[in-house]
């Protein structure tokens, strides 16, 4: 409906009459009345943050959770303290720079193995046979659950982590690009046959951009697992990193700073799932929606 | 039947390499372990995994309870933190994709609380709850509730418009409209929802455990790694991953027969 109704607007910017119409009649404004402004969905949400907030404040405040909730003032000034001092030897930005590090890492590397596999699996009905089977002996397993052997194989450094992140990561990567080659019209393919194409042309002019979208919500999914993947690992054994903010916090009992880890976290989170979106849109300008899949 | 089964024949070599592909990754890890390629302090063989669960099932030693009782520790979190999800995720994201204000006032919250893994909040539920049963479903409750009001909402939004147009043609009210257009039309995301959440459930379970419990399957895998045991750590993981996939399978056939006539 918005897409509809940005092409409206980009006809009416041309000066195209009739657009003009459709416009008038796509934009007539209902009266402003008591009950639209309260009901307004922008108000609501402010007023929700704002009761957000407050409630916070006055929980933590009241002493009701005892010392286990610090309050957002709290939160805030532990920060900033941060961004200059020290935790373990690193500031803040040491932290995030440390589990940014491993995630990229991990992520790069799973999806530079299981994307090319998951595509010659679907293209290939041999590999397939092969790979499929182990592959779903594996792919239950939540890769939460190779923490304790990875830590077996590779000590607790920095190999540990990022081979949980690539266990985590490869799963979703497989399975969509997989799906997306599997799942894509046949019709398509019978125009590259009508036109005379070989099935290299099929491969190359179909497979791959069709599959591409799916790959990328893939990506997407293998993102929040690669930061559940790394503050498992950094809860369990590490020395710097996010995951490694929330638990020293939660060792000397500072709310403040597991709270204002959590923060962190999710700030990171968004603004990389925010990058691998506009990759997605520069990419692949066409993407269909592909909800459900 | 409207319409006739194609039975295509596959070639023998299909149905066959799938078979051999287990096998020979079977026995390439007992070799790899026998033979002592990797070394025992890192890996242990499927056989001795079958021999530590046959093991496991009488004898509670060395970790305290045998594995159908860390099992059911296991499975009671994931269950109650999975309905949990369930009860407040569903209604929550089907009212939000509807009703104006309930978006409102609640997207901006789940949109602050949505970027943060589950596991995350371990250290926060352990001041909260401690490390006993209700810490574990608090965990894993937020972890299935993020997917359940995803799907649910776009469930809803997801109605085709000319249905509830023609529906206000008719004069009904926004309750009906949500009740009989958009609460069925919803029906298929919602049970996507289940999957993602169970699946989620399932990870976030062994994540809790690994920090905080005394018993349960992750509890396992984490002692297997403090004594230095891989073949407790491999059963441990061949655990939760069976037991994952058992009721993966269990809410494929659930649905398969509850939408039976919807088609996708």
């Amino acid at each position: 409906m918005a897409e509809l109704q940005e092409n409206i607007q980009g006809l009416g910017r041309q000066g195209s009459s009739i657009a003009d119409e459709v416009q008038q009649t796509v934009r007539e404004k209902k009266p402003l009345t008591i009950r639209r402004i309260v009901t307004n969905e922008y108000l609501l949400h402010v007023v929700s943050v704002i009761a957000f907030l407050l409630l916070w404040h006055q929980a933590a405040a009241s002493g009701f959770f005892g010392g286990a909730l610090a309050t957002p003032w709290q939160v805030l000034v532990r920060f900033e303290g941060l961004m200059t001092d020290t935790l373990a030897g690193l500031t803040i930005w040491g932290h995030i720079w440390a589990s940014a590090q491993r995630i990229f890492l991990g992520f790069v590397l799973a999806s530079a193995l299981a994307i090319p596999l998951g595509l010659f699996m679907a293209l290939n009905p041999y590999v397939n046979a092969i790979v499929k089977p182990v592959f779903d002996i594996f792919k239950p397993m939540p890769p939460i659950a190779w923490i304790s052997i990875s830590i077996l194989w590779f000590g607790i450094g920095e190999p540990s982590k990022i081979f949980i992140i690539v266990i985590g990561t490869f799963v979703p990567c497989l399975l969509n690009s997989y799906n997306g080659v599997r799942l894509i019209e046949p019709e398509l393919y019978d125009v590259i046959k009508v036109l005379g194409g070989k099935r290299w042309n099929e491969i190359i002019q179909v497979s791959f951009p069709a599959s591409f979208p799916a790959i990328f919500a893939g990506l997407q999914i293998s993102l929040s697992m690669a930061w559940t993947c790394v503050l498992a690992a950094e809860l369990v054994a590490s020395r710097s990193g996010l995951g490694f903010i929330i638990v020293q916090g939660m060792k000397i009992s500072d709310t403040s700073l597991v709270i204002g880890g959590m923060i962190i976290i999710a700030i990171v989170a968004w603004i990389s799932s925010m990058l691998v979106s506009g990759l997605e849109k520069t990419l692949c300008p066409w993407k269909r929606d592909i909800a459900g899949l | 039947m409207a319409y006739e089964e194609v039975k295509v024949k596959k070639p023998l070599s299909l149905i066959l390499l799938p078979i051999l592909s287990v096998l020979t990754f079977f026995a390439a890890w007992e070799l790899v372990v026998q033979l002592d390629i990797v070394p025992k302090t890192m890996l242990a063989a499927p056989t001795q995994v079958g021999d530590l669960f046959v093991a496991k099932l009488t004898d509670p030693n060395p970790d305290g309870a045998t594995i159908f009782m860390h099992a059911w520790v296991s499975a009671r979190e994931a269950f109650l933190g999975y309905l949990l999800a369930l009860g407040i995720g569903l209604p929550l994201g089907l009212f939000m994709g509807w009703f104006s204000v309930v978006r409102g006032l609640a997207r901006p919250i789940f949109e602050l609380i949505r970027p943060i893994p589950p596991i995350a909040w371990i250290p926060l539920t352990v001041f909260w709850f401690g490390i006993g049963l209700w810490g574990k479903v608090f965990i894993i409750w937020l972890g299935g509730v993020v997917p359940c009001v995803i799907n649910a909402f776009v469930g809803v939004r997801m109605t085709n418009p000319t249905l509830i147009q023609m529906a206000r043609t008719y004069g009904a009210t926004d309750w009906q409209i949500f009740k009989t257009l958009c609460v069925p039309s919803a029906l298929p995301m919602v049970f996507g929802a289940l999957q993602i959440a169970l699946a989620c459930a399932w990870t976030n379970l062994v994540g809790a455990e690994l920090l905080a419990a005394d018993q349960g399957l992750g509890y396992l895998i984490t002692m297997g790694r403090r004594l230095a045991l891989p073949d407790m750590v491999v059963l441990g993981m061949v655990a939760v991953g069976l037991a994952g996939a058992a009721i993966g399978v269990l809410i494929d056939y659930v649905e398969r027969r509850l939408l039976a006539g919807i088609r996708r």
